[in-house]
């Protein structure tokens, strides 16, 4: 049983249909590549899975229970977390309390709880351990205590992928996760990304326009065109396809 | 000219402070923590102010082993006279008469705030629920006033005696009262800085900066908007039962529209997100206020023809225009959000240099 099936999803925004009819399959522990030209409908039906729209038709399912009616904080709790392709980190606040916020059942989130510091403060320790554990992964640590403003674009992008984590995610998806990031640098990026699935068992579903780099660490690519799928299989067997080098890359 | 005794004026300002701190804080706690612009502060005031009202007349001849005499119309003066007396002579029914109040003041207020802001908060975004409470405010305030039996409709109740009457001299009295008020407006201050700088606090100010990405990391925002709004109402209902006891009166006058801007004046000068900015903007609106009364009156004994009350309301805007304009953070702007983790991280990890930085 696939770990996310998409059945015949279609979003219309207003006249506009950007997403048109799409079905796909995520394997659980695979690492999946979602491609096409700008306005193909990519980050539409990430916000489709996400939850941070509502579908027009068509189902969602993840871990064989149907999602598409959950809101995006319900997904989240479901077990999938997301990347935007903005940085879109709490930029006022710490590295650490970025990794803080999205951990799940937090007994210091009720306001009952909340001024009573001493009931929830031994949990609060636990989780800004596991928070340095992972800032430790990413190479983050020493920046524990900056604001997430002064972080350089890279470490951003880092610090999302990180912040996702923090709700223990079974499915990631990823929105261009190297958009505006250094060459060299975005390679580093796809590596950790790819001990998130190697060494915690993390599938990924990843929007990305560097396909150089994405080709190298994919299981599959999903090729979206004016809203619809128009074509999948291996990186090898994408850039070889005919139709795709025609819409991508204009051969 | 008169006689600007040092010691009432100090007194007085003090007691403002305590009361103004109060709803400043609970609107810091609602818009600048929260993010929910409350523009029907007024209402969440005058609960607390109608249910002394109620309270006062109603319930405490009853505290008192008396009969209650009905406070409106042909027996008003009767009933006044029964409760300064109660007050006088029976400080003990007063006190519990006080705590009563204040109790469900905040019960009603706090219920109040919650049901209408979740209702809301589902239907729409947060700046139509800033709508129905200002319209929702006013509609409260036409309906109190119209009502004859609640709180008299126009005429209102005085004689609400402040809790410490019945020390006879009037400078003691005022003094405790003012004690009471600051009391509790540092105890609403402690209790905001220990909610702000919890995980509650910080997934409040997270959907405060984004909303979309703190819903996508699982969190209700309705929810914790709605139970932020029943504790910022409850204490703003605090507020308006010691604003009444100040005044000695509980008029549908004093909670029209003007207040819930004041109140925002507080914030905004203060420090948008700063607890102790609203401190602050409570301690210089009270001082502003004084300062204003006193010319008035000055100015009118001096047989001038100038309505110096008005000048309040210019000067409110003027420094609206100006902090808006120069200084939008406020006198204290808010500083970036630590929370509680970092002392619980450096208090199990001993002095260990994680940080590169100091």
């Amino acid at each position: 049983m696939p770990l996310l099936e998409l059945a015949n999803l279609r979003k219309d925004f207003g006249g506009l249909r950007a997403v048109d009819d799409v079905s796909l399959t995520v394997p659980e522990g695979a690492i999946i590549g979602l491609i096409g030209p700008n306005g193909s409908g990519k980050s539409t039906l990430i916000d489709l899975i996400a939850g941070s729209t509502d579908l027009t038709a068509g189902k969602v399912k993840f871990d064989g229970e149907d999602i598409s009616d959950l809101p995006a904080n319900a997904v989240f709790h479901k077990g999938i977390a997301r990347g935007y392709q903005e940085p879109t980190l709490y930029f006022k606040m710490t590295v650490l309390d970025n990794l803080l916020l999205p951990v799940k059942d937090q007994r210091g989130e009720h306001p009952w709880h909340a001024p009573r510091w001493r009931s929830w403060q031994q949990e609060e320790q636990t989780h800004a351990e596991a928070a340095l554990e992972v800032l430790r992964q990413v190479q983050l640590l020493p920046h524990y205590d900056t604001l997430a403003s002064d972080l350089s674009g890279g470490q951003m992008k880092l610090l999302e992928i990180a912040r996702a984590l923090m709700g223990k995610p079974k499915l990631l998806l990823l929105d261009e996760p190297t958009a505006g990031v250094a060459p060299k640098l975005a390679y580093d990026i796809f590596q950790q990304i790819a001990r998130l699935r190697d060494d915690h068992g993390i599938t990924l579903l990843i929007v990305e326009h560097r396909l150089e780099i994405l080709f190298d660490f994919v299981d599959y690519v999903y090729v979206m065109h004016l809203g619809n799928l128009l074509a999948s299989g291996s990186a090898a067997e994408i850039s070889a396809h005919a139709t795709v080098r025609e819409v991508y890359f204009g051969d | 000219m008169i006689n600007i005794d040092i010691g009432a004026t100090a007194i007085a300002i003090l007691t403002l402070f305590g009361i103004y701190s109060l709803m400043a804080i609970s609107l810091n706690l609602e818009y600048g923590i929260a993010g929910v612009p409350n523009f029907g502060q007024a209402l969440f005031v005058s609960i607390g102010a109608y249910t002394a009202g109620i309270t006062y007349t109603r319930v405490l001849p009853l505290l008192a082993g008396l009969d209650s005499v009905h406070p409106c119309g042909p027996t008003m003066g009767q009933a006044l006279q029964l409760r300064s007396e109660i007050m006088a002579a029976q400080p003990a029914a007063g006190f519990i008469n006080l705590a009563l109040t204040l109790l469900v003041a905040a019960i009603v207020s706090g219920a109040v705030g919650f049901t209408v802001s979740y209702v809301t908060l589902r239907l729409k975004e947060e700046w139509f629920l800033a709508l129905v409470l200002l319209v929702g405010g006013e509609t409260v305030r036409i309906v109190v006033r119209g009502a004859d039996n609640l709180i008299c409709s126009h005429n209102g109740i005085s004689g609400v005696a402040q809790p410490f009457y019945f020390l006879g001299d009037a400078r003691s009295s005022s003094l405790m009262f003012m004690i009471l008020c600051v009391a509790l407006a540092l105890i609403a201050y402690a209790y905001s800085q220990r909610l702000t700088r919890s995980p509650f606090g910080r997934m409040l100010k997270a959907l405060r900066e984004n909303e979309d990405v703190t819903r996508g990391l699982g969190k209700g925002i309705s929810l914790a908007r709605a139970q932020i709004m029943l504790i910022g109402s409850a204490i703003a209902a605090v507020g308006g039962v010691l604003f009444a006891l100040n005044t000695g009166f509980v008029n549908t006058n004093d909670f029209v529209v003007n207040l819930t801007l004041d109140i925002w004046v507080m914030v905004v000068l203060g420090g948008i997100g700063n607890n102790r900015g609203a401190l602050l903007g409570a301690a210089l609106i009270a001082i502003l206020d004084r300062f204003t009364q006193v010319a008035a009156i000055t100015l009118n004994m001096s047989g001038s023809e100038i309505e110096f009350n008005y000048v309040r309301f210019i000067a409110f805007g003027i420094i609206l225009l100006l902090m808006l304009r120069y200084r939008p953070g406020g006198l204290l702007p808010e500083s970036p959000l630590t929370t509680n983790a970092h002392e619980v991280l450096r208090r199990a990890r001993g002095a260990e240099p994680l940080s590169r930085r100091a």
